[in-house]
């Protein structure tokens, strides 16, 4: 089994991201040095799945609700204007769900055997997600035309 | 008669994408946001197939398979298991199972109908049947040898969809009857949006292919609009239905 630092968390993170968008989505991402702390204040949705097991730890996608809009009409297939909160919710959940699953088949075949937790979606504007005691964390900024979201990964050891 | 079809997920998302995939073939759609709500309708409907998530609340889709397996008169039925997770153990678990098929998330619905059609049969919506209480007649008619396509509403998405579903017969319709000549009346539309200009350049696309004319009305921002796609800036806008019938003689 390798150890939990030697993981490359961010290369993992971005292809998941990647591959997640483009098939659902049809959009094509840039990963952008963007200062995420844009995206953290302000309204925001933010949809996550927690990993348990031999690793432990927690994926979060952070997103703007004009760019969630924009996401949730893709993944849909509607108009942005036809889009319910209740639909931004469930595919910002969703969205999160998918990249925690490839991340954590990922940790899997790697042999951090792990279990992923039913996808949580929390929004406002004054909230603040902290986690603590990880051995590595991935927190970037991406970019779709003039929208920016951001993908934040934290993984400890389980045992 | 119509396939049933259940699909269980505890994401609208998810049940809305399976249900899109389906929507141009002739089925019965059953969704159900859970093990327990899924086994209930199974057990109510007897679908001809299953697609079934694997982590839901109050009962994940393996339990609800292996309490299908149990049923003498459901544990035939084929399921298609849908997973966020593609781990070696994780397929060697599904593999196990039983199930027919699986597949990963992130999926197209176009991949999922392809996985679908190795273990049912379906079969294309007839013109006419395509949705209850509406038809093709909304959208399309008939004006001398003329097939015409009116719009009055938004362009979303799924009117765009119903549309090319029913765009596909008509042309299959005209080639059998000889006919070439394809108007797209779209004076009346309230907007321009990207799904009304994308279904512009299907009809476009598939007139060309099928080597009809067409002739389009609609007013000067959609005329100015066209003109910027590669695909429509070579299409004349006409401002009248009789003005484009009349180009077709010129």
């Amino acid at each position: 089994m390798k150890e939990i630092n030697s993981l490359n968390l961010k290369g993992l993170a971005i292809n998941a991201l990647n591959n997640v968008f483009d098939m659902m989505l049809d959009m094509t991402v840039e990963i952008s040095d963007a200062d995420s702390q844009e995206i953290i204040n302000g309204n925001k949705i933010v949809g996550s799945v927690s990993f348990v097991g031999d690793l432990m730890g927690n994926v979060s996608i952070h997103v703007g609700d004009t760019f969630a809009r924009i996401m949730a009409a893709a993944m849909l297939g509607m108009e942005v204007e036809e889009i319910e909160g209740e639909e931004v919710n469930d595919v910002l959940g969703e969205l999160s769900n998918m990249i925690g699953g490839d991340l954590k088949s990922r940790f899997c075949d790697i042999g951090f055997s792990c279990q992923l937790s039913i996808p949580s979606v929390t929004s406002g504007s004054d909230f603040k997600i902290e986690s603590r005691d990880w051995m590595q964390r991935e927190c970037f900024a991406f970019c779709y035309q003039q929208h920016t979201a951001l993908v934040d990964v934290f993984i400890k050891s389980g045992g | 008669m119509s396939l049933k079809v259940l699909t269980v997920d505890d994401s609208k998302t998810i049940r809305m994408i399976v249900k899109k995939a389906f929507r141009p073939y002739d089925c019965e759609l059953f969704e159900g946001a859970d093990g327990a709500e899924g086994l209930m309708l199974a057990t109510q409907e007897k679908p001809d197939l299953i697609v079934l998530d694997i982590t839901m609340p109050v009962m994940n889709g393996i339990e609800m398979l292996s309490k299908l397996k149990s049923e003498p008169d459901l544990k035939d039925i084929p399921v298609i298991m849908l997973t966020a997770e593609s781990g070696k153990d994780n397929v060697m678990q599904i593999v196990k199972m039983g199930v027919k098929d699986y597949m990963v998330k992130p999926f197209k619905g176009e991949q999922l109908i392809e996985r679908v059609t190795k273990l049912v049969k379906l079969e294309s919506k007839k013109t006419g049947e395509a949705s209850a209480g509406d038809s093709a007649g909304k959208y399309f008619s008939l004006d001398g040898d003329i097939q015409l396509l009116v719009l009055k509403e938004k362009a979303t998405r799924q009117i765009t969809a119903q549309v090319e579903v029913y765009l596909r017969s008509k042309i299959k319709d005209m080639i059998k009857s000889g006919m070439n000549k394809f108007i797209i009346d779209l004076s009346k539309m309230p907007e321009i949006n990207m799904s009304l200009i994308k279904l512009i350049m299907v009809i476009i696309q598939d007139c060309r292919k099928a080597k009809f004319r067409i002739g389009v009305v609609g007013t000067t921002d959609l005329s100015n609009e066209l003109k910027q796609f590669q695909e429509t800036s070579g299409i004349p806008v006409n401002s009248t239905v009789e003005e484009a019938k009349a180009a077709f003689s010129s």
